[in-house]
């Protein structure tokens, strides 16, 4: 649901969290995404950070520069002057993406779980069953069927949060409790109905489904294809993932380590708001078989 | 050069405020927990407030000098001695060239802070020298430090041994074992139900042991929520305190099912549990010197209280606290 006004919260003295919604609709992502680029055109002082989510933007603020009720209306403001989401047009970059599903190193962070800390179904297995599908490989069909959506890049360092544009392949899977310890980097993980992709070897909650050999951040800023950039994706991204097999896994695994690994990013396309929306509401039929 | 002969239990390169701007594509801030006591050993050798010192946790590490130094150490009390001798909190030491410098197990307290004129000269990542062990990037090759590191250090010019600071303006790191911290209440209060904000305030916290600088973990009584836990959609997950994911202040008090966990420095930018109250960025100093099993009480704060507080501080880690 939107919420009829904008919700301001304080977080501590030095945050500001705005909520616009309490869903995970992609309008509210699109709200929240407008309001971080107006906020940052707007050269507003004493902002130091912001976190655009699902449906809210976290403000970081230097309170000696401006004070939370200058900082709330200057954002009310802006809000006002956003005008309608279906008329967003936003630069979108398509990374396509390989991914092994149901590979073998998510396999054995599984298994490690089951023998460490709670006995657990095959994530892969127990995700297709929950969504109506046959199995792990049809859930990788279904997967690699539609563009995800970065709705937010963090928690990790370069971590997008992803949500398929096509809601035919609208894939919901619970998140583990208690969480785990480790995952791979590279894991590609399922939680509620967003997929992220582990950028780092890090604790976390989602089931896993795959893996992709291909880093999306970059710490030594050597990477040419990220032109000087830290990481890679952007919220406003979009991702098209390609199922590729053990070899191949392995094949683009060596490129990388050898620096000879090309991106395969295509920049030429916008993303409308509107065009999207219809498009969506006239699909019919279910996931691919 | 410093050469390092033993790391101790996790000491990292540090600074103050840490790594600022990159918390929307993942980074959090890093830099010390205790930031009153980096910058006013900072201050005691003569550099800028925030600039790298080193960050000891619990057991401090022993350090051979290739080359004369100032140094300062505040924060917990480490036990340090230079070549066998005592060496004092909060004022500037003069280190030669061939000396160790070893601290131990902190007495009171968890963080000590090792200062050094001129600052340890490690390389910038992302304009920060603050290290992020999570991710490996920052400070010091991305980690602790461990026997065999060698660490570069600037030529000072003009520290001088001697310089203390005031008395009156020392952090009280007491061992009491009891610490107040400030919240301000919110984002997410309106998640948990009357009894339970109640019991939130009544209650004392212990810090677990599995506490760190990602978060601290803090047993107590069960958590009971609103209805708004649990007439929701399912795409906000299943315990109660689950919600869609959002970005997360530093200091956010995080609700990961009942366990409360104190978002710290090198915590995750964002996540799907609710943060019903946040720790304001003054009492970051205390939670540095908070031990496992001491108690935490929580006491709520207005924003403007809170400004106030931090300002306070900002205002004593100046030069005029030291003499």
């Amino acid at each position: 649901m939107i919420f009829p006004e904008p919700r301001f919260a304080p977080s501590g003295d030095r945050y500001l969290l705005v909520q616009f919604g309490d869903d995970a609709s992609l309008a509210l992502n699109f709200m929240a995404l407008g309001l971080d680029a107006a906020l940052q055109t707007s050269g507003t002082k004493g902002v130091v950070d912001t976190v655009a989510c699902y449906n809210s933007l976290l403000v970081e603020y230097d309170a000696e520069l401006i004070r939370f009720a200058d900082l709330k209306a200057e954002l009310q403001r802006l809000i006002a002057g956003l005008g309608p989401t279906s008329a967003l047009v936003i630069e979108s970059r398509l990374l396509h993406l390989p991914a092994m599903y149901a590979d073998p190193w998510t396999a054995a962070c599984i298994a490690d779980y089951r023998k460490n800390i709670a006995e657990r179904p095959y994530d892969p297995d127990f995700v297709a069953r929950e969504n109506g599908l046959k199995d792990g490989a049809h859930l990788g069909r279904v997967h690699a069927a539609t563009e995800h959506w970065a709705v937010t890049v963090g928690s990790f360092p370069g971590l997008p949060l992803l949500r398929p544009l096509d809601p035919r392949c609208t894939i919901t899977a619970p998140k583990y409790n208690p969480p785990r310890t480790w995952t791979p980097q590279g894991a590609l993980g399922l939680g509620g109905v967003s997929t992220s992709i582990y950028t780092v070897r890090s604790p976390g909650g989602y089931q896993l489904i795959g893996r992709t050999p291909v880093p999306l951040w970059n710490p030594t800023l050597a990477n040419p294809a990220f032109k000087g950039e830290v990481v890679l994706l952007r919220a406003g991204d979009r991702v098209k993932f390609q199922a590729i097999g053990r070899e191949e896994f392995e094949a683009i695994d060596a490129q990388v380590r050898e620096g000879r690994y090309v991106y395969n990013i295509i920049f030429y396309q916008k993303f409308s708001v509107a065009a999207h929306e219809a498009w969506a509401t006239n699909l019919s039929g279910g996931p691919p078989p | 050069m410093i050469e390092v002969l033993k790391g101790g239990l996790e000491t990292t390169v540090q600074e103050w405020p840490g790594r600022k701007g990159w918390y929307k594509v993942g980074f959090p801030p890093c830099g010390a927990l205790d930031g009153v006591s980096l910058r006013l050993g900072n201050l005691l050798v003569g550099n800028e407030p925030g600039a790298a010192g080193l960050e000891c946790q619990f057991i401090g590490p022993s350090l051979r000098f290739e080359a004369d130094a100032i140094v300062a150490l505040t924060g917990a009390d480490m036990g340090a001695t230079l070549d066998g001798v005592a060496v004092p909190l909060w004022e500037s030491v003069a280190v030669r060239a061939g000396q160790v410098l070893a601290l131990g197990p902190a007495r009171t307290g968890a963080r000590g802070y090792i200062a050094i004129a001129s600052a340890i000269d490690v390389p910038e990542f992302l304009g920060s020298c603050a290290t992020y062990t999570l991710a490996g990037v920052g400070g010091f090759q991305g980690r602790a430090l461990k026997a065999g590191d060698r660490l570069p250090f600037g030529h000072s010019s003009g520290a001088i041994a001697g310089r203390r600071v005031r008395a009156d303006r020392r952090p009280v790191i007491d061992g009491s074992g009891v610490w107040t911290i400030e919240v301000v209440v919110g984002p997410n209060d309106d998640w948990i139900d009357e009894a339970g904000q109640a019991r939130f305030f009544a209650s004392e916290w212990k810090l677990s042991a599995r506490s760190n600088r990602v978060g601290y973990r803090l047993d107590g009584p069960a958590w009971t929520f609103t209805r708004k836990a649990y007439d929701k959609a399912p795409e906000n997950g299943s315990e109660p305190s689950n919600t869609i994911d959002h970005g997360y202040a530093i200091g956010a008090i995080n609700l990961g099912g009942q366990t409360p966990i104190i978002l710290m420095n090198d915590a995750l930018t964002l996540g799907g549990f609710i943060n019903p109250y946040t720790v304001i960025s003054a009492a970051f100093s205390k939670l540095a010197q908070a031990r496992p099993g001491e108690r935490l009480r929580f006491a709520s704060v207005t924003v403007d209280e809170a400004q106030a507080l931090r300002r306070a501080q900002d205002a004593l880690c100046s030069k005029a606290s030291v003499e």
